[in-house]
């Protein structure tokens, strides 16, 4: 019989719901905990009988319920039919016979004395949002930041979460990319150097001790349940987030009822926008954190260029336009819409520069090809869509080839183009759209580009 | 929507009048996905077994099919390559899976050439059992050769003089279906031939 909480299983349960046989403890220390009535069993997937009798299975992890991504079998380990959810299955499969196990035994308390080390100076306009912040927080509501790229949104989060954690509060910074994540990780961790902080995305091992900052994909969120007191979303309008319901849930079923959900972004959707307008909690910073205006995107027509490219053929312009760049050492980026047709394009490239490389989201290379590329190994790099938010490169000089494709909304525009001029040393810098036809979202991003250069200059 | 299995992009096939009269089946994967393997189309020739016919090469695409079917356990995977094992066994008799040991099946939950099997809408007979637990991966060549049997026949079962045909999911070192034919060849059979669907090396 057991008599006491193993303290170390409470940290890490508490605040998660975890596939029972995934977790780093002891088989018997789980038993007794949960005879002891401190830890709580939950099937991996439920089935109800709705919609006219149809099965209906929901999962209780990443609360998917799209039947689609559910696959029915015959089950070995229950003797029978089972189903088990595909949507989070990257993370240890949950089926209907899987045991998920959850922490209802005593709380975790955090500690309030906390260190913040950050001592780099904010705009008025970013101390104003700082401070807007801070009082949504007061009042539990939430709020939508709407900063362009370059506006310094991280800094503008210290403060209000270092006051967070002195009132001994849980909080997680959410971001839909990993890239997010691993370049937030060593900034947070050197601003408050005694909070354990723990960063989370696929192939990350979460440490036992108790976390009470913790920077997480949207998709690690699946492993959570009413955890936060408050959630920062970072580049909320970011794929995968946007297009999936359920990391939408996710973020929801990981913040504690009540708890304030916060939206960082430089391209907010209209409807979160709506919805920030109606709780009068909204900062906007239509202005680069060194003051200059956001470089505007200029139009080069670039005809059939998918044509040219499949007759093994670079069109002069985009000749041109990379010998500039070599010749005056900037460094380059050129957005793609599809990997086929980058890949098929590369070797072209090469021939101008053996150097250049390029990069997508499957590729392994992808972080050491931007080091590179920061470092000036690499001159420039072809890539998808994949680098438009969350690297800085000083002096980078940015393209896209098809503008006009679908894939490059508004909002992706607006963020490859944030790319530019980032570095007070280097304030400005070419955005070139090379289309086949200009398209609406690229209109609608120039118009953008060029508005909140208009609102920021009178400030 | 349909999405492919693989990579979950949307597939856009309009269906043929051959899939609404259920003569084709739908296709679960991706073109790029399904251009990611490489076909292998081996055919060995030898005396135990009398041919060994691998459709696939054990290249990064296959490595993480295997991943995600096996060890993530996602059994729909199953249906992937339905189509190139009913090339090559459809209407053909007495195909004998080579049996997973049943605690590791438990853990699995599913037994993955069995599951290959069903989804190409193949029979097939259970003839064989596992005796030896031990990972294959850990031991070397040798001894795994020296190795005392790792199956034996099912209790009361005949095999007759014919043909039969042992279907595993990976070929690496043939020691498998070595083992497996020879207890059928001694039981009587007249021919013993393998399917794999994976050539490793
Ligand atoms: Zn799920
Ligand atoms: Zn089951």
């Amino acid at each position: 019989m057991m008599k006491d909480t193993d303290f170390t299983l409470r940290d890490f349960l508490a605040g998660r719901i975890w596939h029972r046989e995934h977790i780093p403890f002891d088989t018997e220390i789980i038993d007794a905990h949960i005879k002891a009535g401190h830890i709580k069993v939950i099937s991996g997937v439920t089935k109800t009988s709705k919609y006219f009798q149809q099965t209906h299975y929901f999962c209780r992890r990443c609360e998917n319920e799209e039947q689609a991504r559910f696959t029915t079998f015959q089950c070995a380990k229950c003797d029978g039919p089972c189903a088990y959810c595909r949507q989070c299955l990257k993370m240890g499969r949950v089926s209907v016979c899987t045991e998920l196990i959850a922490w209802i035994g005593e709380d975790l308390v955090f500690a309030n004395d906390h260190q913040i080390a950050w001592q780099g100076n904010l705009t008025p306009l970013q101390k104003k949002a700082s401070a807007e912040l801070i009082e949504s927080n007061h009042q539990k509501k939430s709020h939508l930041i709407y900063a362009v790229c370059g506006a310094g949104k991280t800094e503008i989060l210290f403060e209000p979460i270092y006051e967070l954690l002195k009132d001994g509060k849980r909080i997680c910074l959410a971001a839909p990319r990993v890239d997010v994540i691993l370049e937030l990780e060593p900034r947070l961790k050197a601003a408050f150097p005694e909070t354990p902080i723990d960063a989370l995305y696929g192939g990350a091992k979460p440490s036992l001790a108790p976390a009470q900052l913790i920077l997480a994909t949207t998709h690690q969120l699946y492993r959570f349940q009413e955890a936060f007191d408050v959630i920062f979303v970072d580049e909320a309008d970011a794929f995968p987030y946007t297009a999936d319901g359920t990391l939408k849930r996710a973020v929801k079923k990981a913040a504690k009822k009540d708890a304030p959900i916060h939206f960082v972004t430089a391209t907010p959707s209209k409807q979160l926008i709506v919805e920030a307008n109606k709780q009068g909690a909204i900062s906007s910073i239509p202005r680069r954190f060194h003051g200059h205006p956001l470089p505007v995107p200029r139009y080069e027509s670039l005809w059939n260029y998918k044509q040219k490219f499949e007759k093994g053929k670079l069109p002069p312009k985009l000749v041109n336009w990379v010998r500039e760049r070599l010749d005056h050492q900037q460094p380059f980026l050129i957005f793609f819409h599809h990997i086929e047709l980058m890949e098929k394009a590369l070797p072209i490239f090469q021939t101008i520069d053996e150097r250049i490389q390029s990069v997508h989201a499957a590729h392994e290379n992808r972080k050491a090809h931007v080091l590179a590329l920061r470092n000036n190994e690499v001159p420039g790099l072809l890539t998808t869509t994949i680098l438009e938010r969350g690297i800085t490169i000083p002096n980078v000089q940015v393209a896209v080839v098809g503008a006009e494709q679908q894939i490059f909304t508004k909002g992706a525009l607006v963020q490859i183009g944030g790319r530019v001029g980032r570095a007070v040393t280097y304030p400005d810098g070419d955005f070139v759209l090379f289309h086949h036809g200009i398209s609406n979202a690229m209109d609608d991003a120039r118009k953008e580009i060029v508005n909140l250069n208009k609102k920021g200059g009178k400030l | 929507m349909k999405e492919c299995l693989l990579c979950a992009t949307s597939l856009e096939t309009l269906p043929s009048w051959k899939s609404l009269v259920g003569m084709e089946e739908q296709e679960v994967i991706c073109e790029r996905c399904s251009n990611s393997f490489e076909r292998a189309d081996i055919k060995e020739e030898g005396t135990t077994l009398a041919s060994i016919t691998s459709l696939f090469m054990y290249n990064d695409a296959m490595k993480d099919y295997l991943h995600q079917f096996k060890f993530l356990q996602d059994i729909a995977l199953a249906k992937v390559f339905r189509k190139e094992l009913n090339g090559v066994l459809k209407g053909k008799t007495n195909i004998v899976p080579i049996p997973m040991h049943p605690e590791k099946k438990l853990a699995r939950t599913f037994a993955q050439v069995e599951a290959l099997l069903d989804a190409a809408n193949i029979p097939y007979l259970n003839v064989l059992e596992k005796l030896d637990t031990g990972a294959m991966g850990e031991k070397t060549r040798r001894e795994r050769l020296e190795m005392k049997p790792l199956f034996t026949l099912k209790q009361e079962i005949q095999i007759q003089p014919e043909t039969y045909i042992l279907v595993d999911d990976i070929y690496t070192t043939g020691t498998t279906l070595q083992h497996a034919a020879k207890i059928l060849k001694e039981a009587g059979a007249l021919r013993v031939e393998a399917v794999t669907l994976i050539r490793a090396k």
